[in-house]
């Protein structure tokens, strides 16, 4: 029971990342895709310290090495 | 005379390609693929595939596309997806009770065990990263 509750808020989460990057790509959308997303983010700096950049890439190359090589 | 670097347009390397960057990709992918769980080469392949990536993306040896001057106002639809999978993975990791109720990557183990999915799942991460060093 507990399980077949996280198999479905899992599902739910991704199916929930695929309607909003559809919604986003349509045309005259408000929503930006999650690439200019990510691209926005990647943009704050401190002082001359891409913090942004180094952020998401750190999370991205953790997410990676944790589902791949863990 | 000298021309401002914003009204340049660099030329397009040879390399930088879908041609080019996509069969690298796939290599790789299927190399990674191949790399067991728990091993120490899956460990320093991410960790070397990963590093270089970081090397190029944060210098400026590879094009970049621009980036949004301003976010529209939807992006906090955004919130709604992470949020609902940061509550169950935060929730599962917490209470710990393994395959009762288990976290994202406890329930993603046993689907990377195959080689296909595995070099699939290692596509899509090395994919994803490019994109956010051409960004």
């Amino acid at each position: 029971m507990m399980r077949a509750l996280a198999i479905g808020g899992f599902l739910t989460a991704l199916l929930l990342f695929a309607a909003v990057e559809w919604f986003a790509r349509r045309e005259g959308s408000r929503i930006p895709a999650l690439g200019d997303l990510c691209a926005y983010v990647m943009r704050y700096e401190v002082g001359s310290v891409p913090v942004g950049r180094i952020g998401l890439f750190g999370f991205w190359w953790w997410l990676g090495w944790h589902l791949l090589a863990r | 005379m000298e021309h401002p670097r914003e009204l340049t347009v660099e030329a397009p390397r040879s390399w930088d390609r879908p041609v080019v960057s996509v069969p690298v990709l796939i290599c790789l992918s299927l190399v990674g693929g191949q790399l067991p769980s728990f091993s120490a080469q899956a460990n320093l392949y991410t960790l070397g595939t990963g590093g270089a990536l970081i090397w190029l993306g944060l210098g400026n040896r590879v094009p970049r596309r621009p980036a949004p001057g301003r976010l529209r106002p939807g992006a906090v639809w955004w919130l709604l997806p992470v949020t609902v999978f940061g509550v169950f993975e935060g929730v599962t990791f917490v209470l710990s009770v393994g395959d009762e109720f288990p976290t994202f990557s406890r329930l993603a183990d046993p689907l990377l065990e195959d080689d296909l999915v595995r070099s699939t799942a290692w596509f899509a991460w090395l994919a994803a990263f490019w994109g956010l060093v051409r960004r």
